[in-house]
């Protein structure tokens, strides 16, 4: 009996209320994301690496590896919303490991609003595609679930028949050069009709080296794709070269 | 964990877990090409045998398998579905992981030891694994055997019926639904603290018991039951072996000793070949009664379960364990003890509940004990439905003490009020060292500090409950090191401190409700040379859960004196209906 006046009264709350949100990173007030977490991790005076996505100082346009030709080379640009740290690490952990997909939502208008504005639109989105048996374990992709929030925002069709046709081992513990290695050869388009002559945005929801984003965007370019943009809710930060990276502290 | 849907060689639709290198089961004939989670399996199965049960004359491997490919058509997915054959001699993958037939009996028989009566994740066996240094595969495979014999069965985690979800592990209602590969899937919000629980994942469910029939146990009391515990032992007894009613409420005065009450039932269930859970909310009282249970059971293996036992599976007819470790046992108790009902977490979680009834065997006994039952607990003893036992004497035959009041100024804010709580404090100093309980943690470092200045030379600290250097001062507390101690409600429970008096600063605070007071002043005499002391609340006015602990007390020290198990002194404190003591 309690439980159902509860769900009454907060039925009726909504009507007359709008609900204050709670931050999703970090549980406080001013949601969907407070200005702390803003600050902490989402950084947007920082600039990012044009090519790669890492941070770079702002008044470079690329960062040292792009520069010196080791970066990736398929991509057109590749840009973050944040980085994986803290309470957005926590996030994606959460959606991904404790299947939440659902949360995903929460943060779609203010990832969407800030994405429309760093690249130019384009004729299609993809996400990055996982092997069957993966997906079908954990249920969902969450680079799928991502593009369909985009979509849901911003109208941009989700375009579809990239498979990845071999399962490797997680890239996690593998080191930049494993990484590039283990990602040959093992993406594939199968519907290439989809692709030929157009511009795409390259969904993932963390890059590191970018190889994995590289990896699918060479397969892209030899369908024909003619503008390919990574675009992650997360760069993590390479260990190793983090001492090339600007200090997130002042 | 994905399973296979498989077709056995006289026609039976079969299911075979989804492990890269298992090799077939030999009668297997032909599988469905993707593995599927077990919800869809099942629903499969279940549109399969519905309004055909005439289908004896044209059963062949073909229309059944040709009705299952229709049935998941209508699912509508992406996935292509065939059935594959099985060859003979090949298996599922190159390099086959076998068992040698010793190595497999040997590894069921321990297998089996350790998952009697419990309800495991996938992650949970295969923490089973790592502690038995088998490899996973085997492990999944020993469990399906014993599925297979029909001792256990697999279940998803989150199961859908007409009216919902329910979680299968704590009974959760409450589910997050999303949108997943194989249609609506859903993730239990409850249970997440001990493993994610989703409807694409499965549950072990041993059917087994924990005891195979009655064993000879060493039963040695340590401990002499006094007059009010042999009498509450003998209702015990009465209850546990009866069968009239299923659950039952111990209702003892704080520091009665009711765990030691239920000792001797306990060893009788054994030796009936009845298995026996102690239950409690929070790890410290698991860690206090396990000494004890393994000194009076000596010689008889009990398994101690908490968050951080760092053997997770054990073996052994009596279970001690928390009530989250409860979650992972499914109908293997005959006799469940559960104690300090009220105490958080397990209090006002449904999850909690839920878990501990399922863990107890069809005909099982559930006994709360408590010194401060919950208001349901109250009620439905009350109303009959379940039985009501007492303990309301201390083995020293002293009466409890009770409460005082003291009025105290307006608010009672450290540096504000003048001299009430100081008298107060240096009465109580008096007679032992002083615990004073404050409602929130703002409030001890203020308290400390002015109580230090006040009263010069004296030793003053505090704690509360994410306080880093809490063990330690509580060890001094024990000790005895401090003239005054100030805490939050972590110390309200569980702990003995000999001689100690006890003040409740702002006892009218909302944080402090009858259950929290009653425990506060069951502090207060709980050592045979320090039988009496005082309890003291301060506050502006008395609130109605300071009335209703007061009464408890006093109805507790009424019913010991009814029954001849206290002395008659003269009572200490003044009831809070009679004369108010007033500060100066």
């Amino acid at each position: 009996m309690k439980g159902l006046w509860r769900e009454v009264s907060k039925a009726s709350r909504k009507l007359w209320y709008t609900e204050k949100q709670s931050c999703v990173l970090c549980g406080a007030e001013h949601g969907p994301i407070c200005i702390t977490c803003r600050t902490n991790y989402l950084r947007p005076e920082l600039r990012r690496c044009r090519k790669c996505g890492k941070l770079v100082q702002p008044e470079k346009q690329y960062c040292l590896d792009c520069s010196s030709g080791r970066g990736p080379k398929q991509l057109d640009q590749v840009t973050a919303w944040g980085h994986y740290s803290g309470g957005l690490k926590e996030f994606i952990h959460t959606v991904k490991f404790k299947a939440h997909p659902r949360l995903i939502g929460e943060i779609s208008r203010p990832f969407s609003d800030w994405a429309i504005r760093q690249l130019p639109a384009v004729d299609g989105i993809v996400a990055v595609p996982m092997h069957r048996t993966r997906l079908a374990e954990r249920g969902f992709n969450q680079a799928e679930v991502i593009a369909s929030a985009l979509h849901w925002e911003l109208g941009l069709p989700i375009l579809p028949g990239v498979e990845r046709a071999e399962s490797r081992s997680s890239q996690v513990f593998l080191s930049r050069k494993e990484r590039l290695h283990n990602l040959k050869g093992i993406f594939v388009v199968r519907q290439p009709e989809y692709y030929r002559d157009r511009s795409v945005w390259l969904i993932d929801d963390v890059t590191t080296t970018g190889a994995t984003l590289e990896a699918v965007a060479e397969v892209l370019r030899e369908n024909g794709v003619k503008a390919i943009y990574g675009l992650c809710l997360a760069a993590g930060l390479e260990k190793v070269t983090e001492k090339r990276l600007v200090p997130l502290c002042d | 964990m994905l399973f296979f849907l498989t077709l056995k060689q006289d026609y039976e639709v079969n299911i075979f877990p989804f492990q890269e290198k298992l090799k077939w089961d030999s009668r297997v004939v032909s599988y469905l090409s993707e593995p599927l989670p077990l919800a869809i399996i099942q629903l499969v199965l279940e549109r399969l045998t519905k309004g055909h049960t005439c289908l004896f004359g044209e059963k062949s491997p073909k229309t059944i398998k040709n009705r299952i490919l229709k049935i998941l058509d209508d699912f509508s997915w992406d996935i292509d579905l065939t059935w594959k054959e099985v060859s003979k001699g090949a298996s599922f993958l190159e390099d086959p992981l076998d068992l040698s037939e010793d190595i497999g009996n040997e590894a069921g028989k321990v297998f089996n030891q350790f998952v009697l009566g419990r309800q495991l994740s996938i992650d949970d066996l295969r923490g089973l694994a790592r502690e038995l240094r088998l490899k996973e595969e085997v492990i999944i495979k020993l469990a399906h055997f014993k599925v297979e014999r029909g001792c256990a069965e697999w279940v998803p985690s989150v199961k859908q019926n007409e009216k919902g979800w329910q979680c299968q592990r704590c009974g959760e209602k409450d589910v997050e639904e999303w949108p997943s590969y194989y249609g609506v899937a859903a993730t239990c919000r409850s249970c997440q603290s001990i493993g994610v629980r989703t409807s694409l994942n499965v549950l072990y469910r041993d059917k087994c018991s924990l005891l195979d029939g009655p064993t000879e146990i060493l039963f040695e009391p340590h401990w002499t039951l006094t007059e009010a515990q042999r009498l509450a032992s003998e209702h015990v007894a009465e209850f546990i072996k009866g069968t009239s009613k299923e659950a039952g409420l111990l209702w003892a005065a704080c520091g009665a000793g009711k765990t030691e009450v239920c000792f001797p039932s306990a060893a009788w269930a054994l030796t009936q070949g009845k298995s026996v859970l102690f239950a409690a909310p929070r790890q410290d009282v698991i860690n206090d009664i396990a000494p004890r249970l393994q000194r009076d059971f000596p010689n008889y293996q009990i398994q101690v379960l908490t968050g951080t036992t760092s053997v997770k599976f054990q073996v052994g007819g009596m279970v001690l364990a928390t009530t989250h470790q409860v979650l992972r046992f499914w109908r293997s108790f005959d006799v469940i003890f559960m104690d300090e009902m009220d105490a958080f977490p397990y209090h006002g979680s449904r999850a909690l509940e839920w878990g501990l009834k399922q863990a107890l065997r069809q005909g099982g006994k559930l006994l709360y004990l408590t010194a401060t039952p919950s208001y349901e607990g109250l009620k439905a003893a009350q109303q009959g439905k379940i039985s009501l036992i007492r303990l309301p004497a201390r083995h020293h035959r002293n009466p409890l003490p009770v409460p005082i009041w003291i009025r105290s100024g307006n608010l009672l804010e450290a540096n504000r009020s003048i001299g009430i709580w100081a008298k107060t404090i240096e009465s109580l100093r008096g007679q032992g060292s002083v615990l004073a309980f404050v409602p929130k943690i703002s409030w001890i470092a203020p308290w400390v500090k002015c109580i230090k200045q006040r009263f010069a030379g004296w030793c003053v600290d505090g704690s509360y409950s994410g306080d880093p250097g809490r063990g330690m001062k509580i060890k001094n507390l024990q000790q005895g090191h401090y003239d005054v101690f100030v805490s939050t409600t972590i110390l309200e429970r569980g702990i003995t401190l000999p001689g100690i008096q006890v003040v409740v600063l702002g006892a009218d605070h909302p944080v402090f409700d009858e259950r929290a007071l009653v425990q506060m002043a069951g502090r207060v005499g709980r050592t045979p040379e320090n039988p009496g002391g005082r309890v003291v609340f301060l506050s502006k006015q008395i609130s109605p859960a300071m009335k209703t602990a007061v009464q408890w007390i006093e109805e507790q020290n009424r019913r010991a004196l009814e029954l001849g198990l206290i002395e008659p002194l003269e009572k200490e404190g003044r009831s809070i209906e009679g004369v108010v003591e007033r500060g100066i």
